[in-house]
């Protein structure tokens, strides 16, 4: 008994870093070879099939890759303490981020050539009266610049504030964490502001008559609906492999459990709130964004996104289901699909109006981004400890959550 | 003083972690009845305590169903059936526009629903009843080892005995012992 007293106050060691195998990271690198073969495929045969299945990944992708590190944010600005044993997993997305600025540059270069957004036309905007009155925002040069600038800024507030928290596991020292918490405000409102430009630069702007104020909170609702689902898994995988253990029990899946629950509502309250007043007021150029995903063969799709509501809803509301790992690592993966999904269901409309259309080359692209995320954050897991083991709140954390 | 006018008898200690593994091994001694104060709620006390899952929840998911039916019948009934109402041209019964009211009766059902099982489930209120000692609310943790009702020990049950339970309740490490009377308590 004293043993184990004195144990739970003992200080807590390095974890280590995840070893990852030749095997996977050769996968990994095969995954990123057959999304960039189908991407060239496609864009040699079929380029606006190419783009959008690009815009889908890579806005879905470049989401989780900033939602670590804004969960990281919020949970320094509030000092929280219990989500200190898996606040390296959540930074670790972070590694997604320069490939993000990749496919971001890539993007940049469709939308100068003209092959993704509807108002990079010339004679579109010259002959469309709505799109001449918007060409002063709507326009390649400042498009290129405001979200270059944007996902810049996020990206150094990203690189700062992970670097604060890996020195900490040298120093042991709260100075960092007060480093942070000075740091996070200021990107928390970078990123409200900036996540919803992009949300409306990079996926609303495809039909550029139709608008939404609502929509960057739509979008980043789906972030943090995926990022949920996205932690559950590492997190599993992590403790899977013993990296976590003595650290993070079946209390701290709860807590994860809870937020993968919380944000499947928060998700539905946004995107109903979206449709319900567009749909109440009945104003046509608010109502074709609905329209062409309702009267077409899109409407399997938008049925879908009720489901993706109501499965994770039901799934996640006993308590049990929150405390078992390996339920909740099914619940996630539905929840990362159904939220691609979801943003396919934003993006694909305004390339393919008469219904989805999908193929494997579709599929091998976004292997490819899966290949690329999976290669970039378990590098960062690799040459970094999985654990924040140098942050004054963790023994206070995994103390509290082991009684 | 055993017997019918004996509440209980009470063991103070000074910290949660000490309250926590007092609780477990009451629980362990298996006496018939006993119960644990603290000023703040204290993680994992019930489990330490062996107490069962409550059945709040359900009651609160009850709440939230009936919420939601008569949420949608309360609208449907009245837009669609008593007094039809042309509003923007829309279907008499146009369900996106209940969904608020809906989504709010769930709430208020569910909620409500809950505040009023656990009313009645914890006999509140009852003003004969009052705390043993005001530091229970301050500063102080406690565990009472309840005696049974009219001083009677049930079959299955441990006999109450007052020096047993004083003794054990020291050997477990509280502070002070006190044998709380009916009258301070119930």
């Amino acid at each position: 008994m004293a043993a184990a007293h004195s144990h739970a106050h003992a200080e807590i060691k390095n974890p280590g870093n995840l070893k990852v195998s030749g095997g996977a990271k050769a996968l990994f690198l095969v995954l990123i070879a057959v999304g960039l073969g189908c991407f060239g495929y496609l864009l040699a045969t079929a380029p606006a099939r190419a783009w959008s299945t690009f815009l889908v990944n890579h806005f879905f992708f470049m989401s989780l890759g900033l939602s670590g590190v804004f969960f990281a944010a919020i949970h320094a600005v509030t000092g929280s303490m219990w989500s200190a044993p898996v606040r390296r997993v959540a930074e670790s997305f972070t590694g997604y981020l320069p490939i993000a600025a990749l496919t971001l540059i890539a993007v940049f270069v469709g939308t100068a050539t003209g092959q993704i957004y509807e108002w990079t036309h010339g004679d579109v905007v010259a002959a469309d009266q709505m799109l001449t009155a918007k060409s002063g925002y709507l326009n390649v040069p400042f498009f290129i610049v405001r979200n270059a600038l944007v996902f810049g800024a996020l990206f150094l507030f990203a690189r700062k504030f992970v670097a604060n928290s890996l020195k900490q596991d040298q120093t042991k020292s709260f100075a960092e964490s007060a480093r942070n918490a000075a740091l996070a405000p200021g990107f928390l409102i970078v990123f409200a502001l900036g996540f919803t430009m992009m949300s409306f630069d990079q996926i609303m702007s495809l039909d550029p008559h139709w608008f939404s104020t609502i929509f960057g909170v739509y979008c980043f609702s789906g972030l943090y609906y995926s990022f949920w689902a996205l932690m559950a898994l590492s997190t599993h995988g992590l403790e899977k492999r013993g990296l976590l253990k003595g650290v993070v029990n079946e209390n701290h899946f709860h807590d994860i459990g809870k937020f993968m629950f919380a944000f499947t509502v928060f998700w539905a309250y946004i995107g109903f709130s979206q449709f319900m007043l567009i749909w109440y007021a009945n104003l046509p150029e608010e109502t074709r964004f609905y329209l062409a995903r309702f009267d077409t063969k899109w409407l399997g799709l938008s049925i879908f996104l009720v489901v993706k509501f109501a499965l994770p809803f039901f799934l996640l509301l006993p308590r049990a289901a929150k405390r078992n790992a390996r339920h909740l690592r099914r619940v996630a993966v539905f929840m990362l699909v159904a939220q691609w999904i979801d943003i396919l269901w934003l993006v694909q409309p305004n390339f393919f109006p008469e219904g989805p259309n999908l193929d494997l080359f579709d599929l091998g692209v976004a292997l490819g981004f899966v290949g690329a995320f999976a290669w970039a954050v378990t590098r960062f897991l690799s040459k970094n400890p999985v654990l924040a083991y140098g942050d004054p709140r963790l023994a206070e954390s995994v103390h509290h959550h082991h009684q | 003083m055993a017997g019918k006018n004996t509440a209980g008898i009470v063991g103070f200690f000074s910290d949660e972690r000490a309250l926590l593994q007092a609780a477990a091994k009451v629980k362990d001694a298996q006496y018939l009845s006993f119960d644990a104060f603290s000023p703040y709620p204290v993680h994992g006390l019930d489990q330490a305590m062996g107490l069962r899952r409550s059945w709040l929840p359900y009651v609160t998911f009850g709440g939230g169903l009936t919420g939601v039916t008569l949420g949608y019948l309360l609208q449907w009934w009245t837009s669609s059936q008593s007094w039809p109402v042309n509003v923007g041209g829309k279907p008499f019964n146009s369900v996106p526009a209940w969904v608020p009211v809906i989504f709010e009766l769930t709430i208020l059902f569910a909620g409500v629903s809950t505040v009023v099982a656990l009313i009645l489930g914890c006999r509140l209120p009852n003003v004969k009843k009052r705390a043993f000692d005001p530091a229970i609310t301050r500063d102080r943790f406690a565990v009472m080892i309840e005696a049974p009702c009219g001083g009677a020990a049930p079959a299955g049950g441990k006999k109450f005995d007052e020096s047993e339970i004083t003794s054990f309740l020291k050997s477990i490490g509280a502070q002070d012992v006190r044998v709380v009377a009916e009258e301070g308590w119930f």
